[in-house]
């Protein structure tokens, strides 16, 4: 782990080795530990530590970016060279945008010391007690927990600087029956330890396990849906990736108007749908700085119901004359009142999906996904979970999924199941129709 | 050259047994490129066996991957990075164990050994059974991918100039809007020593170059693209520098613009011709994956999931039509998961997984061979870097070429109602991988053996083993074609695996079709 000093010492070191117009730097490192665990037994696990720097050199509009992880005098001497060598021999960008003088960035508790100190040990001790539950109810646990206590750091020679430290951790367990006719899943993620208490979740993975045991058909189609909030954090995702002004101006994008231009300001979800990034929310916390060292703030995506912001670049907002964007670094669905158990409680009839699975993008024009069921999809009847059906495949938009909401649970830290990105904060939908294409026998 | 004969040329047929550049040196004669490799490796492996490693081995390795970005007139990014450091694997108590670090020197070295078989013996108190590995040769020896022209030789003013070339031809074709392009080029370098006495040096090459074709048309308010249908290979500079390039982007360009003129799918069941740029990818993921042992075994349960091949079905379990024949090898000409040793020391090799239709086998490492009786590994364990843990990887596998010489002309002209898809599109399946949905680059209409024209918002959905029991034509060796990913992801924490996938153009009979198009 890098102090601030250590860090700013490289930065400085970098500046003064620089014969180009601009220096740019970007640090980062630390140790991360893992440990997987399959069939009630540990599989693999390990420690590694790893720093890197990554220098952008320019000359006039040419720029040349060169990455490395040795810290060495040498190093850093050779990693300088190369990316002028690289610059020099670039083409000038049209698009330059000149690096930014020094910025005021915000402070953001990221950091759990506990954490950082937490040992092969702990990691074992959690594996422990998601096996013992398991084993005590004859089904087999397979999961993974990893732990990151790192840095980052930037600077440049406009006198640009900024340090922050993290911590990180990520759980995950799925529950299968030694017959392999069910199968439960439980995640977490946060940067505190004491956020993760490994018996509640390993309870959560067993007794879905448990219940999903010998599914009962049911055929594909449309119907009321209750997504849990790790379905909605990956359908989100989907849709946030997209938020981009210039895919959008160009004509490219959901978020294009047909005679051009974007769709900011237009009414596209109903009056419960707010999505924002706020650097110092207090459930998940993001980073200082974004894109291009821009300082992260709060930033509303959609405010209630209508599209609110999107993603500039730097040199897009200045053409468009609209402010840049730092990207955001977490993700906010601010919820409802409620528990899950209290959408399960109101719905007459629809489907509960635990979790879904490879997401991926059918056509960008309307933002449709495909992907698939897992780990656990019930039939719900009068209020209460009546019995677990088979899995399915979806074809379905974020679009749609947001303007059929029909209620939602509070808010809560859910990693999305694909991208495991820790600062996600949503509840879980119930939407009027979810579109089940076909039937996936996959348990 | 026209694209047809290069990639005829490169990809060239069937599985070939390569030359390595490097020779095969004669036990203890090798001279490595780096004179401390071997002083380095005992003070790990000596460290970890003082201290109770069954097993251990040392991998130290620098990746080094230069990319370069374009759209338009415009270069996005230039950028070479280098990551340099060693991983220690243990076995203690019967127990993996791993750490790594960035810092190369003997101290470092015996610091982290230490921390390996420290982790190892932690986590030994729940394993419940101790590992067994497969014998394995020794072997003193160095390898190498055989390239003709080092990319990271090659000055990078050629590299921009080609891709903004691209960019510039595709917008010759009126209402081409934009063209994105870039290459990625990575040399893997990488020293391997385990206590069972081998010392192997290893020097492997990939590429990937890449466009995207854009055409807006406001009218309709609605944009097409199409991606290029160069895929990435295990080859030098050459492949970059000879394929037909401004050929495939013209032609991007003139199918972007049919795009949006062309009918929108009926969806139904329809016979479908697969192009091997568009069915690589069904390879990959409905046979690939699920002959992964460790999904099998549930060991990948928690993320990539398991597989529908369960062990009582090997060797019995009819998996495609009599003519579906697919072999695993990491000994292929141009492969990009092509090595001479595996990440366990294991010399690479080939194999069949599916024979005349039946499922025969799986993909091991040293830990699993046992499991299936085998009495050694089939070298397919692989770590993405010096930092990640190796483990099961998918090797190159690829359809065997049909037994009869059929053109893609002969399929057509053979077909009464289908759908002719090329390209890598979407792509999903589920967690044993037995229902997946494909996209495509570009869909053709086949009608009383001719194309007719373009289709559009095309996806086909099946049950993996029916698909492959509905396959009833492969074209011949004359059409073979090898595609590939770049980043297959598996394991925990994630990891990147790049693997090829040979095949000919083949046909399916009666497969699900949707209309992906939506009003939201």
């Amino acid at each position: 782990m890098h102090t601030e000093q250590e860090a700013q010492q490289i930065v400085t070191r970098i500046v003064s080795l620089s014969k180009a117009d601009n220096v740019e730097v970007n640090l980062g490192g630390g140790t991360t530990s893992h440990l997987r665990f399959a069939n009630n037994s540990p599989s693999t696990s390990g420690s590694v530590s790893n720093s890197t720097i990554s220098i952008r050199s320019t000359f006039g509009k040419k720029t040349g970016t060169v990455g490395l992880n040795q810290t060495d005098e040498a190093s850093l001497r050779e990693g300088v060279r190369r990316s002028e060598e690289l610059a020099r021999l670039s083409p000038e960008d049209p698009e330059f945008m000149p690096p930014l003088g020094p910025q005021r960035y915000g402070e953001v508790n990221s950091f759990d010391k506990t954490m950082a100190d937490n040992g092969p040990e702990f990691m074992a001790d959690a594996a422990a007690e998601c096996i013992q539950q398991a084993a005590k109810r004859n089904l087999l646990a397979t999961g993974f927990l990893q732990s990151n206590a790192g840095w980052s750091a930037l600077g440049n020679s406009r006198g640009l600087f900024g340090y922050h430290r993290t911590t990180s951790m990520y759980f995950s367990e799925t529950v299968r029956t030694p017959e392999g006719d069910g199968s439960g899943w439980v995640s977490a993620a946060s940067h505190k330890t004491a956020d993760f208490r490994f018996q509640e979740l390993a309870k959560v993975a067993v007794d879905k396990a448990a219940l999903s045991r010998n599914p009962k058909p049911l055929p594909p189609g449309k119907y009321v849906t209750i997504l849990e909030p790790s379905c909605v954090a990956d359908l989100l995702q989907g849709m946030v990736f997209s938020l981009n002004a210039r895919s959008a101006d160009e004509g490219r994008s959901f978020f294009s108007r047909r005679e051009g231009g974007n769709k900011l300001g237009e009414k596209l979800f109903p009056e419960n749908v707010t999505i924002y990034t706020d650097p110092n929310d207090p459930l998940a916390p993001g980073s200082r700085w974004g894109a291009d060292g821009l300082p992260q703030r709060r930033i509303e995506w959609v405010k209630e119901g209508m599209l609110a912001n999107l993603n500039y670049s730097r040199y897009w907002a200045e053409k468009q004359g609209a402010t840049p964007t730092p990207g955001g670094s977490n993700l906010i669905f601010k919820g409802g009142d409620g528990s899950l158990e209290d959408l399960i409680r109101s719905t007459k009839e629809g489907v509960l999906v635990t979790s879904i699975w490879y997401i991926r993008s059918v056509d960008p024009r309307s933002l449709l996904l495909t992907g698939l069921t897992r780990d656990g999809v019930f039939w719900i009847e009068n209020g209460k979970i009546a019995h677990p059906v088979n899995n399915f495949r979806w074809n379905d938009s974020p679009i749609s999924v947001l303007k059929n909401i029909d209620a939602m649970s509070k808010s809560a830290r859910v990693p999305p199941r694909e991208s495991r990105s820790p600062n996600v904060v949503v509840p879980a939908l119930r939407v009027k129709e979810f579109n089940f294409s076909s039937v996936s026998e996959a348990v | 050259m026209k694209r047809r004969e290069f990639l005829k040329t490169t990809a060239a047929t069937g599985t070939l047994l390569f030359i390595p550049s490097l020779p095969l040196g004669r036990s203890n004669t090798v001279q490595f490129s780096n004179p401390d490799f071997e002083k380095l490796a005992e003070a790990a492996l000596s460290s970890a066996r003082t201290l109770g490693a069954t097993y251990a081995d040392i991998r130290i390795a620098r990746y080094r991957t230069q990319s370069v970005s374009t759209r338009e007139k415009r270069v996005l990014n230039v950028s070479d990075s280098e990551s340099y450091g060693f991983g220690i694997r243990v076995i203690a108590r019967g127990t993996w164990g791993f750490a790594a670090s960035q810092v190369v020197t003997q101290e470092e070295i015996v610091k982290v050994a230490k921390q390996a078989v420290a982790i190892a013996t932690i986590n030994s108190k729940l394993q419940r059974q101790p590992l067994t590995l497969a014998p394995v040769q020794a072997y003193k020896t160095s390898w190498s991918t055989p390239i003709r022209k080092n990319p990271f030789d090659v000055p990078l003013q050629e590299k921009v100039e080609k891709l903004l070339g691209i960019n510039e031809e595709a917008l010759k074709v009126r209402g081409v809007t934009f063209c994105s392009s870039s290459a990625a080029f990575v040399n893997e370098h990488k020293f391997f020593a385990s206590t069972e006495d081998s010392m192997i040096e290893q020097d492997l090459h990939r590429c990937e170059p890449s466009f995207t074709v854009t055409s807006v048309n406001r009218e309709l308010g609605s944009f097409q693209t199409r991606n290029s249908y160069a895929e990435p290979q295990g080859m030098g500079y050459e492949y970059f520098e000879e394929y037909p390039w401004l050929e495939d982007v013209r032609q991007a360009g003139e199918d972007v613009m049919e795009k949006h003129k062309a009918r929108s799918v009926e969806p139904g069941k329809r016979d479908l011709i697969l192009h091997p740029s568009n069915l690589w990818l069904t390879i990959h993921e409905s046979v690939g994956h699920p002959t992964e042992l460790d999904r099998a075994l549930g060991m990948e349960a928690n993320y990539a999931g398991t597989s529908f091949l369960t062990l009582d079905k090997r060797g019995t379990f009819k998996f495609g039509s009599d003519i579906v024949n697919f072999v695993a090898d990491k000994t292929q000409k141009n492969g990009l998961a092509t090595s001479g040793y595996d990440d366990d020391g294991v010399k690479t090799t080939e194999w069949h997984l599916v024979r005349n239709g039946v499922f025969i086998d799986y993909q091991t490492t040293r830990e699993q061979a046992h499991i299936l009786g085998k009495k050694a590994s089939d070298g397919t364990c692989y770590a993405q870097s010096w930092n990640a843990v190796p483990f099961q990887r998918m090797p190159n596998v690829s359809l065997q070429p049909g037994p009869k010489p059929l053109r893609i002309s002969d399929l057509i002209a053979d077909t009464d109602n289908a759908i002719l898809i090329k390209g890598r599109g979407s792509y999903s399946i589920d967690h044993q991988r037995y229902n997946f949905q494909f996209g495509g680059q570009a869909y053709y209409e086949v009608k009383k053996g001719k194309i007719t024209g373009m289709l559009k918002d095309v996806a086909y959905q099946a049950r993996t083993p029916d698909f492959w029991n509905a396959c009833d034509a492969i074209g011949g060796a004359e059409e073979y074609y090898l595609g590939g990913s770049f980043n297959d992801g598996k394991g925990e924490p994630g990891q990147s695996n790049a693997v090829s996938h040979g095949c000919c153009p083949s046909r399916f009979r009666s497969i699900n079709i949707l209309n992906t198009a939506r009003t939201v």
